[in-house]
């Protein structure tokens, strides 16, 4: 395209410099946020809000941390933990299996089985949990860690399904025809021969229902009742309108706590993420 | 490949049971019973349900919140998308002149994608606050206005700190998606379009947009759904207000349900969204198709 690297005429160096400058400004724009995030989690509460504002703390504290890490905060990191990795379990086993079976074998059906399980991504979530509340309430697992975890499976199983079965799709099949020509059983093969070979898909997958369970915020506020089972985006709305409601320095230190792990996470997996997303982009 | 799971026949079936299972129970059966549910009086308190009829429909239709809500839906989704795709598009343009460190620049814009909606409202709450907020102190230090605007309290500006929020998350999957499309451009056709003397402006309007129209549109519809069940930010900033003005269709329909426990109403609400996005999925069916075509 214009001006590349390889392009016969590289323009002026102004127009280049101009460029890397619109290229760092928009960067900052972008990251302002999040900057501000951080700086305003190690300042103290009466330093917040002495004008005019300043990037680098005056006196830093780790007070908002201490916040952060304390019992009212742990509680809810646990349960969004577990719910969270519970998610990733079930969603990515039941996601496997139909993925796996949705790329080898030719059914009539199939082209619908995905086309629904796309549709099923767009269905009104406050909809869908007028029923779930009313069929978990009469299950008595509102309130429970299974409540949640079923919840977030439901929401991210379809996406699992389309992105392993696009995974599987180019797995080399050869070791697991032979697999079968040798008699070996389909649960089998799949256990010992294809989950092994599909294991960055399935990482990929896991960690996109882990980081969706994660931010989920709705399903945690309506489907707990008890501090103890609140995951953390819903504690931290409570917390937020009510205890927290003045206090920015630990509201921050807070919201970069829940942001952080999903971002780590992310940081190892990004390239392949990039690549899901834009591959359909492409094709059409 | 096919053939040997004739051998298979129970395990070639049971594989798709859990997903299956999964995906009936917790998401279109949900879905079926909560249309059934926008014709009856449903309360999660109550076991018995009675026919109403249309009369949820008939209620929230002459309810003048109801068409407010649809119009913040609309306005506030439609917005932070357009705005959204055009810096995206801006963006891409950047990164697609061969600059040295875009990969780089990518991956650190790409990590917003999974900032917490949670992160995004307390944070959004901080930036936006009205004494101490440093995006008043900006506007007032360059002199854009003359006091702090008090962005909870006005209409127009508890839009404008929802829509930023949006904007801001949707942004870097904009930029992705574009960008892919980009690269996919030939470049003998901007090429042949030098040599004929067209300028950037004009080999970007003729030759770079057209072929990546159908991404733009594309991303933009999958986002639009996305947003509209977005509720984190208003419930948390603005809790819907002032007087609904952030009050978007999920957040009107959880109020309903979740708040009023009027789950029959809610259900309503929720029945004329799906209608909504049967509309969207349609549009988003032809721009694919037509876009395969050419």
């Amino acid at each position: 395209m214009t001006g590349t690297a390889d392009s016969p005429r590289p323009g002026p160096r102004l127009a280049r410099g101009a460029l890397y400058l619109l290229v760092f400004a928009s960067l900052v724009v972008m990251l302002f946020p999040i900057g501000w995030m951080i700086s305003t989690s190690f300042k103290p509460g009466d330093e917040i809000f002495i004008p005019p504002p300043r990037w680098i703390p005056r006196t830093p504290t780790l007070d908002g941390y201490r916040v952060a890490f304390s019992h009212a905060v742990l509680v809810p990191l646990l349960n969004s933990l577990v719910v969270a990795a519970g998610s990733a379990l079930l969603a990515t086993g039941a996601g496997a299996l139909c993925a796996y079976g949705v790329s080898r074998m030719r059914f009539r059906g199939r082209g619908a089985l995905m086309a629904v399980m796309l549709a099923t991504l767009g269905l009104p979530i406050p909809l869908l949990m007028l029923t779930l509340y009313v069929m978990f309430s009469r299950a008595g697992i509102l309130d429970t860690y299974l409540g949640l975890i079923l919840g977030h499976t439901a929401i991210t199983l379809p996406v699992v399904v389309w992105m392993l079965k696009d995974f599987f799709d180019v797995l080399p099949q050869e070791v697991e025809e032979a697999a079968y020509i040798d008699g070996a059983g389909l649960l089998y093969t799949f256990w010992r021969i294809v989950l092994p070979m599909a294991a960055p898909g399935l990482a990929a997958a896991a960690i996109f229902v882990f980081v969706t369970s994660w931010n989920e915020f709705v399903f945690g506020l309506t489907f707990t009742s008890s501090s103890t089972m609140r995951p953390l985006p819903a504690a931290i709305s409570l917390l937020f309108l009510g205890e927290f409601q003045y206090r920015w320095g630990d509201a921050m230190a807070v919201a970069v706590l829940v942001t952080l792990p999903v971002m780590a996470l992310f940081v190892f997996f990004q390239r392949f993420f990039i690549q899901g997303i834009t591959a359909g982009a492409v094709k059409s | 490949m096919s053939a040997l799971f004739r051998s298979h026949r129970v395990a070639s079936v049971a594989i798709f049971a859990p997903a299956l299972l999964i995906a009936g129970a917790l998401m279109i059966y949900p879905f079926l019973n909560g249309v059934v549910m926008a014709f009856t009086d449903a309360t999660p308190t109550q076991r018995e349900w009675a026919w109403v009829g249309v009369e949820n429909f008939d209620y929230v239709l002459s309810d003048r919140t109801f068409w407010e809500v649809l119009t913040n839906s609309l306005v506030i989704v439609g917005l932070s998308v357009a705005i959204a795709a055009f810096c995206g598009l801006l963006l891409a343009l950047l990164l697609n002149e061969g600059l040295a460190g875009t990969r780089l620049y990518r991956s650190l814009i790409f990590q917003g994608w999974v900032v917490p909606w949670i992160t995004i409202a307390v944070l959004w709450g901080w930036l936006f606050n009205f004494d101490h907020g440093i995006v008043n102190h900006i506007l007032v230090t360059l002199g854009i206005v003359d006091r702090p605007l008090n962005w909870l309290a006005g209409s127009v500006l508890a839009k404008v700190l929802v829509i930023s929020g949006f904007v801001w998350r949707i942004i870097p999957f904009m930029m992705v998606m574009i960008l892919a499309a980009l690269q996919g451009v030939p470049s003998d056709l901007h090429e042949a379009a030098r040599i004929d003397g067209a300028g950037y402006v004009q080999r970007l309007r003729f030759v770079t947009l057209p072929l990546v129209r159908s991404v733009i549109i594309v991303a933009a519809l999958l986002q639009s759904v996305r947003l509209f069940q977005e509720l984190t930010l208003p419930l948390v900033t603005t809790q819907g207000g002032p007087i609904n003005a952030t009050t978007t269709l999920s957040l009107y329909t959880y109020k309903l349900a979740f708040e009023r426990w009027d789950f029959g109403l809610a259900a309503a609400v929720g029945s004329i969204w799906s209608g909504l996005l049967i509309l969207i999925s349609a549009f988003y069916v032809w721009i694919v198709e037509r876009g395969a075509k050419q």
